[in-house]
């Protein structure tokens, strides 16, 4: 720590108007960016238009693991399911499940 | 306490040593600013999403026409099924909704030192001030040897004026007349549009009855590019008779005037439509500016995290005109879901950056699309990329970029009814999560 007691006073003050600029800025959600490539077929937030509204929805982790590793392909999300880590899936289904449906997107 | 100013710290060295935008931003304390070029699905989508993710971020659009048409669902405009107005998008909601500051003009430089860019607009240049600059024009054409014009023989492959032409020229078809296309050679814009057109096509003819018309398609790649169950069985069963395919058709002369075409596997004289597709590279102010940096020079290499240009990290380039590294063979499509998805990409980490976090690492990409076989039934394409190592033909580790997951078509029994309507249901989402 006590190298960073002593940055130039340059350097500190840029580090507090980065911290003075930065309330209407925040690091973005975890699994936002993720969920929002569902965005493209169900809608922003996956509020809809588009196919199943999955905003807000519960459990969306376990039916995308059957798409995923469903050996027979039916539909286009068994194939888009294979698109993501477990992962991936756990973080894409958290973040969805905590969007309210049929919403605006603001 | 100490941890976290120790943090900020060397996120701002860190961030200070390749990114001009975080001190900008830093020094003038204001909401930073996005400069994007292009109002297609790329430019929009990353629009929106900047000021939904970003808060105060102030986002200018700017695009050369007053609302975007889009190339998806533009063969069933050529064919008339649907109207222009439906594939017509406006810039309002990305007002509106978003705050979005929308600019009508042609993007005509960039300072990339100064960290400007310059707008021709109706009422004189304009120079923009930008933090970050996200370049989405889309494709532009190669020239083609011989006497190409594309006002006497359209391309169609930038949907608008171009598709009316198409449009017109194919209802004035009567039976035996031949409706000539190519087919660019890889990489060009929507993978499976040509092949999706041809089917369209010869749909049209044979429900109008123009007996004896057919479709010469001349591909310049060894084999159809995307769906090639799907357009195989097309061409070879469902339209028997009304399309002829020829691979291996490298264009060698194009002739506007009597709509003639010269290809290394075959010669059409005075076609009753040429619909020659040139081959393609990124938009012009992507070239222009020298950032067409891959080894073919027509596309702009970007790091994949970010699609910041290699040369300039804080001008980014999405969509058609970039180049994603990706394992050999398996190269990230260019499509309009595909710059949706990489605006998504984009924007997260413009953002990160303001915020002196890292790039997510952990992100992923996609594209999805459905093609129309005939005016009854759709085929489908679905293809995901992870982060993570690329690889060459061989196997070995290349570096680090896209990498290509899963790729798959409609089987057999989903080239459908119900597929054709999920086309639309597709279409009406994404168009929506772009500009809505």
């Amino acid at each position: 720590m006590p190298i960073f007691h002593r940055p130039s006073l340059a350097c500190l003050s840029i580090a507090l108007l980065a911290a003075a600029s930065q309330p209407a800025l925040s690091a973005p959600a975890a699994g936002q960016l993720l969920a929002s490539q569902c965005a493209q077929c169900h809608g922003t937030n996956g509020a809809g238009p588009g196919f199943d509204s999955i905003a807000g929805k519960d459990d969306l982790y376990h039916e995308l693991l059957e798409m995923k590793y469903r050996s027979h392909i039916e539909g286009i999300m068994d194939r888009q399911a294979r698109g993501y880590t477990d992962y991936q899936l756990r973080l894409i289904s958290d973040y969805l499940s905590a969007q309210s449906g049929g919403g605006g997107d603001d | 306490m100490n941890t976290i100013n120790r943090r900020h710290f060397l996120k701002l060295i860190g961030a200070a040593s390749t990114l001009a935008a975080v001190p900008r931003a830093v020094r003038a304390a204001v909401a930073p600013r996005v400069v994007v070029v292009g109002g297609g699905f790329g430019g929009a989508t990353v629009a929106k999403y900047l000021r939904m993710w970003g808060g105060d971020v102030h986002v200018t659009l700017v695009d050369a026409n007053p609302s975007h048409i889009s190339c998806i669902l533009s063969n069933l405009v050529v064919t008339g099924s649907l109207s222009m107005s439906r594939i017509t998008l406006g810039f309002d909601s990305l007002r509106t909704n978003h705050g979005v500051n929308v600019m009508q003009g042609r993007a005509v430089a960039i300072d990339a030192h100064g960290n400007t860019l310059t707008v021709s607009t109706s009422t004189g240049n304009q120079v923009l001030p930008y933090d970050h600059l996200v370049l989405s024009p889309g494709i532009d054409f190669m020239p083609a040897a011989g006497k190409w014009d594309p006002t006497r023989t359209p391309h169609a492959w930038q949907a608008g004026a171009q598709t009316t032409l198409l449009k017109n020229q194919l209802s004035a078809m009567r039976g035996n007349e031949t409706f000539v296309m190519t087919v660019p050679k890889a990489p060009y814009r929507c993978p499976p549009g040509p092949y999706e057109r041809a089917c369209v096509v010869a749909d049209y003819l044979k429900r109008k009855g123009r007996a004896g018309a057919k479709v010469i398609v001349l591909d310049a790649n060894p084999g159809i590019t995307a769906e090639p169950e799907a357009f195989n069985q097309a061409f070879k069963v469902t339209h028997a008779g009304w399309i002829e395919y020829y691979p291996n058709a490298t264009v060698q002369s194009v002739d506007s005037t009597t709509r003639s075409i010269v290809t290394s596997a075959k010669t059409v004289n005075k076609a009753r439509v040429l619909n020659y597709i040139p081959d393609q590279k990124a938009g012009a102010i992507v070239t222009s500016m020298g950032l067409a940096d891959d080894p073919t020079g027509r596309w702009a290499r970007v790091d994949p995290l970010t699609y910041g240009t290699l040369a300039h990290p804080n001008i980014h380039v999405i969509g058609d005109s970039c180049a994603v590294p990706a394992s050999v063979g398996k190269a990230v499509p260019k499509s309009g879901h595909m710059a949706n998805s990489e605006a998504k990409v984009c924007a997260d980490a413009i953002i990160r950056s303001f915020t002196g976090d890292a790039p997510d690492e952990d992100i992923a990409t996609s594209s999805a699309c459905f093609s129309p076989i005939t005016n009854k039934k759709a085929s489908w394409l679905s293809t995901n990329f992870i982060y993570g190592d690329i690889v060459d033909a061989a196997g070995n580790v290349i570096g680090k970029g896209m990498n290509r997951v899963d790729i798959g078509e409609a089987p057999a029994d989903g080239v459908d009814g119900d597929s054709l309507e999920d086309m639309f249901t597709w279409a009406e989402s994404i168009f929506s999560d772009s500009y809505i």
